[in-house]
């Protein structure tokens, strides 16, 4: 069974962990509402006022006059996810972090041992509670995609097991929205076609979803029906290192589609440095609006994990694409694989700024990493508001 | 077009330049070779477009003229049959007679006039030089370039030529191997070329620790080297080599000096417990003990003591091992010594005897 374990509002949790005298209050954690500041995060009684996440702070305020606004604290939520991926660790090895707050765990081999995956998900929420005094979901179910739906569908301190004889009938009966890559958009497209549960898509023959959506159409009546083959991958083993996102409506203009390029090229290579990892070729993903979907990849001379080198690859790859095919794109996503092994690392005589040596060349590439270590620097402070900014923007 | 030879006088030319037919063709020509037999002289060509050997032997031919002939199949044919014995080629339209004793092959050919020659190079320079020259300068070098690198310049061997010295450099971006030799050659200017990692690997084999002079012609897109009853042409990389002086190092004030085949067998031993892909070993050196470690990932390790002399600080450095070993052994050498700035910067190593060799080794992390 895979477990899926999903901290309630997360940061605005942890900071009224630190400030005991906010509990019951509405707290939001984000940028200044004096600024253009937004909402990070906000706990379970600012959301009864309507405060979300990605809200401008000014909104929020207008919503919830007596709302606690907080500054993001991200070193103390990182220090905090480290404390909860331990409890998971006693477990599993099998760990894959989703962010900070999210990761899924495949117990299958630690059943034995630790008891079944039910009691392991009970005893990690009850560790989580009284060890870091925090709230976590659980979502028990034979796969990724179920897992995932459970540990949401029943927020806050969700606990919800989803066994396999009972997945047909735990699925059937949820809207569509709740299918992962379903946004506003493809939900408007599906209702149009009449399907509004997950039932309407499974009872579908899957050649009229092929039909209709390419092999994305495939996709989702597998997983309708309960099927997601997806292995747990810990980030440590992954064999790459991607982001996507799919846009609220189309884009076939190439500013906006290279802007997001950018913004996912930051992600995949903030990640990649903060594993250590430095990979050898970059891939681009492109979606169009019908559903075509193409990859397209380019193997660099050296491993990298800075971001303008990913960039610069990745932008080539998709110019040359969006100039030979300028149709809407309905998703982008970027990733870097063919990861250099372990941490040896050869030096290279000719590289103007050198693995071994960043003295060497104090020529124009050392900028670049200077570049990245202060975005990381900042992601570290503002991560999730950065990502909401991005979000809103679309 | 008919000649007579014998076995020998056949087989060991084609052995030559049988270097340059390639197993996978794009032009069926291309895996035959090309006779030509004139009055006075039969020359035999192979080539894959980018080198092009030529050997010619000084015989009669009872019937002049040309053709292509499977190149495999003629060498496998000359090989089989027995030592001195006499060989008769006959050709006719399409098909050649090969008859030796009792032994008769009808080998299919295909028309002269398809296959490719390379014949003028617009020479611009030319000089001679002994061959264990040139020999040396790639001896002692060609195990550095690179290949099928991106860099596509550095999948080939640089030479340079400037007036009195001749300098062969190769470099795979980690390590870079230098050797220069005084020469017979008064060029305007300075002329380097880049001739193709295969070129030089075919090259080599003909070249012979003698005094014997070749010929070197230098063109525009081509070098052209006459030695002995061979006609060697490549075309070169059309790049630009990195500039070799910035990244040899000046003497370094950490100077190890060893016993090359002391230092030689103590890498050997600790290698084989190191990393099999990265081949990574530290090496330790304090006062005249340099230590070398190697640990593999099933955690197994070596420790392996070598007596130096060693002038200089304390120090700790990785490198692979098979770039060390690839120092100490293409030379004879007694002793070598080893230039070391820090842990992070290049390795300059030298033979105090053979001053006219550098190789410049760049550290791993390990």
């Amino acid at each position: 069974m895979i477990i899926h374990i999903d901290m309630d509002s997360f940061y605005a949790s942890v900071e009224v962990r630190e400030h005991p005298e906010l509990a019951r209050q509405p707290v939001a954690v984000g940028g200044s509402a004096t600024g253009r500041g937004v909402v990070a995060a906000a706990n379970y009684e600012a959301r009864k006022f309507g405060v979300r996440s990605a809200m401008p702070m000014t909104m929020a305020l207008r919503h919830c006059p007596q709302l606690v606004c907080l500054p993001v604290n991200m070193p103390l939520y990182v220090e905090v996810s480290k404390q909860i991926h331990q409890i998971f660790n006693r477990y599993t090895s099998e760990i894959e972090p989703l962010s900070l707050d999210e990761a899924f765990l495949d117990v299958r081999a630690s059943e034995k041992l630790f008891g079944s995956a039910t009691s392991i998900a009970r005893q990690i929420k009850q560790a989580i509670q009284n060890e870091c005094g925090l709230i976590a979901s659980a979502g028990v179910a034979p796969n990724k995609f179920v897992a995932k739906i459970a540990s949401d569908i029943d927020k806050p301190d969700g606990y919800v097991v989803v066994e396999a004889e009972h997945m047909q009938d735990f699925l059937d009966p949820l809207p569509i929205s709740r299918i992962w890559g379903v946004g506003k958009v493809t939900e408007a497209k599906l209702h149009q076609l009449g399907f509004r549960t997950i039932h309407d898509i499974r009872v579908q023959p899957v050649e009229s979803l092929v039909q209709r959506f390419g092999k994305w159409g495939e996709h989702i009546h597998r997983l309708a029906n309960g099927l997601d083959k997806r292995e747990v991958v810990p980030d440590a083993r992954a064999k790459s290192i991607s982001a996507e996102t799919t846009f609220a409506e189309d884009i076939s203009n190439e500013d906006a589609l290279l802007a997001n390029l950018m913004q996912l090229t930051e992600q995949v290579a903030a990640r990649c440095r903060h594993h250590g990892f430095e990979g050898k070729t970059v891939n681009l993903k492109m979606r169009y609006h019908d559903f075509r979907t193409l990859t397209r990849s380019k193997t660099l001379t050296m491993p990298t994990n800075q971001t303008e080198q990913i960039w610069q690859t990745a932008k080539q790859l998709l110019l040359k694409q969006s100039r030979t095919q300028p149709d809407p794109v309905r998703l982008l996503g970027v990733g870097v694989s063919g990861f250099r092994g372990e941490t040896v690392q050869q030096g290279d005589l000719f590289a103007e700024n050198d693995v071994l040596s960043p003295d060497a060349g104090a020529a124009s590439e050392n900028r670049y990493v200077e570049l990245d270590r202060i975005s990381d620097e900042i992601n570290q402070r503002f991560g999730k508001a950065k990502i909401h900014r991005g979000r809103a923007r679309n | 077009m008919k000649f007579q030879i014998q076995r020998e006088d056949l087989l060991i030319p084609l052995q030559k330049i049988i270097g340059a037919v390639e197993k996978r063709q794009t032009m069926p020509a291309l895996s035959n070779i090309l006779i030509k037999a004139d009055k006075d002289k039969i020359s035999l060509t192979a080539t894959d477009l980018e080198i092009e050997l030529v050997t010619t032997l000084n015989m009669v031919a009872d019937e002049a003229g040309d053709t292509t002939l499977p190149a495999r199949k003629l060498l496998d044919i000359c090989k089989a049959l027995p030592e001195e014995s006499s060989i008769s080629i006959t050709v006719d339209s399409n098909k050649a007679m090969i008859k030796s004793g009792r032994s008769r092959f009808s080998l299919s050919t295909l028309p002269a006039e398809d296959f490719p020659s390379l014949d003028s190079i617009n020479t611009v320079a030319e000089f001679e030089l002994p061959q264990t020259t040139l020999k040396e300068l790639i001896d002692k070098t060609s195990f550095a370039m690179a290949l099928q690198d991106v860099r596509y310049y550095l999948n080939g061997l640089l030479l340079e030529v400037s007036t009195g010295l001749i300098r062969a450099v190769a470099t795979d971006g980690h390590r870079l191997a230098y050797c220069e030799k005084q020469a017979d050659c008064d060029l305007a200017e300075i002329k380097q070329v880049i001739v193709p990692r295969k070129g030089i690997q075919e090259l080599v084999r003909l070249l012979e620790d003698s005094e014997e002079p070749l010929k070197i012609f230098l063109g525009s897109n081509h070098i052209r080297i006459e030695v002995g009853n061979i006609r060697f042409t490549s075309k070169l990389i059309d790049g630009r080599f990195p500039d070799y002086n910035r990244v040899i190092p000046e003497d370094g004030k950490n100077r190890i000096i060893a016993d090359r085949e002391n230092l030689r067998q103590a890498l050997v031993r600790a290698s084989i417990l190191s990393n099999e892909k990265y081949r990574g070993i530290r090496l330790v050196v304090e006062g005249d003990i340099l230590l070398l470690q190697a640990q593999n990932p099933d955690q197994e390790e070596a420790d392996v003591e070598v007596e130096v002399n060693y002038t200089g600080d304390t120090l700790e450095i990785g490198f692979n091992v098979n770039y060390m070993l690839d120092v100490l052994n293409v030379t004879d050498a007694s002793t070598v010594q080893s230039t070391l700035r820090d842990s992070n910067s290049s390795c300059l190593m030298t033979y105090p005897d053979h001053p006219d060799c550098k190789y410049v080794i760049m550290p791993m992390r390990l």
